[in-house]
């Protein structure tokens, strides 16, 4: 019997922290991997050994996803010729500020990244995917998604806002076979926990530690995986407790 | 592209695509009530159409109003007319 082709997963922000973890376990379940990034090549090419290590292809698709015309010009060529079946929409930053003291350029990058980098790039897939009549969008939001954090409304905002388009757009395509939803991670290891103060931070996760890239990473290979067929439009925690929405 | 060609490369594709029957496609059959097609199809169709006639019309505000199999040929007639 001829294999059946490998599966393709589109990552965004995938060359360091929660996206470089996703990326190495969805090849390690066997999809090759579209890796995007913006700038940090060197980072990206670890993640590209890693991914090859297990056994999987990895394409580097340097972008900034917050262009939609530079995501249409980087996806364009690869989509004539291959469809992924996930698109994991994981880039992201914070430009944690008090609102009272936030700029406007501080708003607008956050929002533009995550609630306009989701749009940017699942516009260039979605239309694929609805002909392929299969696929999965998982994105990745966040704690301050769903709950209040001083600090972050602009975070906030760009979360909540990725929230409800993963309900919106699970209802659209829903009839195509095409599974929609969100993983919020909490408090999780990476550069952007790095400076946070662990020992106020402790306190408030039920389960006294601060998670893993990896643990992020496994809740979004089981939502890519044969396993999760019938679950579309929800929002996963992977919090240790922090909020119970 | 005459008128004719027009209607023939547009029947034929939408035909294959949605298994539709070409003795039953007039001009004045609506897609969505006669064919029983769905808002998804109408993406499909566009890149099916765009196939057909090599060009870009998914996020043409017009393809957003079109109802009859004859609305498709005056799209695309149209279109074709402004490209050349």
């Amino acid at each position: 019997m001829p294999e059946a082709p490998r599966r393709i997963a589109l990552i965004t922000g995938g060359s360091k922290g929660i996206g470089a973890a996703i990326a190495t376990t969805l090849a390690q379940s066997g999809f090759d991997i579209w890796l995007n990034y913006r700038s940090d090549h060197q980072a990206a090419e670890q993640v590209r050994a890693l991914v090859e290590q297990a056994g999987a292809t990895c394409l580097l698709l340097p972008f900034d996803v917050a262009d939609f015309a530079a995501c249409e010009e980087a996806l364009k060529p690869h989509l004539e010729n291959d469809v992924p079946f996930a698109v994991i929409n994981n880039a992201g930053f914070a430009k944690d500020t008090l609102l009272a003291l936030m700029s406007q350029k501080e708003w607008n990058d956050v929002i533009s990244v995550h609630l306009g980098g989701f749009f940017n790039v699942t516009r260039q897939v979605i239309p694929l995917m609805l002909r392929k009549r299969c696929g999965r969008v998982v994105n990745i939001v966040s704690t301050s998604g769903q709950t209040g954090v001083g600090g972050q409304t602009n975070y906030s905002a760009a979360k909540a806002g990725m929230i409800g388009a993963t309900r919106s757009l699970a209802m659209e395509v829903a009839k195509r076979k095409i599974l929609v939803n969100a993983v919020a991670p909490g408090f999780i290891e990476t550069e952007m926990t790095d400076e946070l103060p662990l020992e106020r931070i402790l306190p408030m996760i039920p389960l006294g530690r601060i998670g893993t890239a990896q643990e992020v990473a496994d809740m979004v290979d089981f939502l890519c995986s044969d396993k999760a067929q019938y679950i579309t439009g929800q929002v996963f925690s992977v919090n240790g407790g922090a909020c119970m929405p | 592209m005459t008128e004719q060609e027009i209607i023939t490369t547009v029947n034929t594709a939408l035909a294959e695509e949605f298994e539709l029957d070409l003795d039953e496609m007039t001009p004045d059959v609506s897609l969505y009530e006669d064919l029983g097609l769905d808002s998804l199809d109408t993406v499909d169709m566009v890149i099916v159409l765009e196939g057909a006639f090599n060009f870009k019309i998914r996020e043409e505000a017009d393809v957003k109003e079109i109802r009859t199999l004859g609305d498709i040929h005056a799209f695309v007639a149209k279109k074709l007319a402004a490209e050349s």
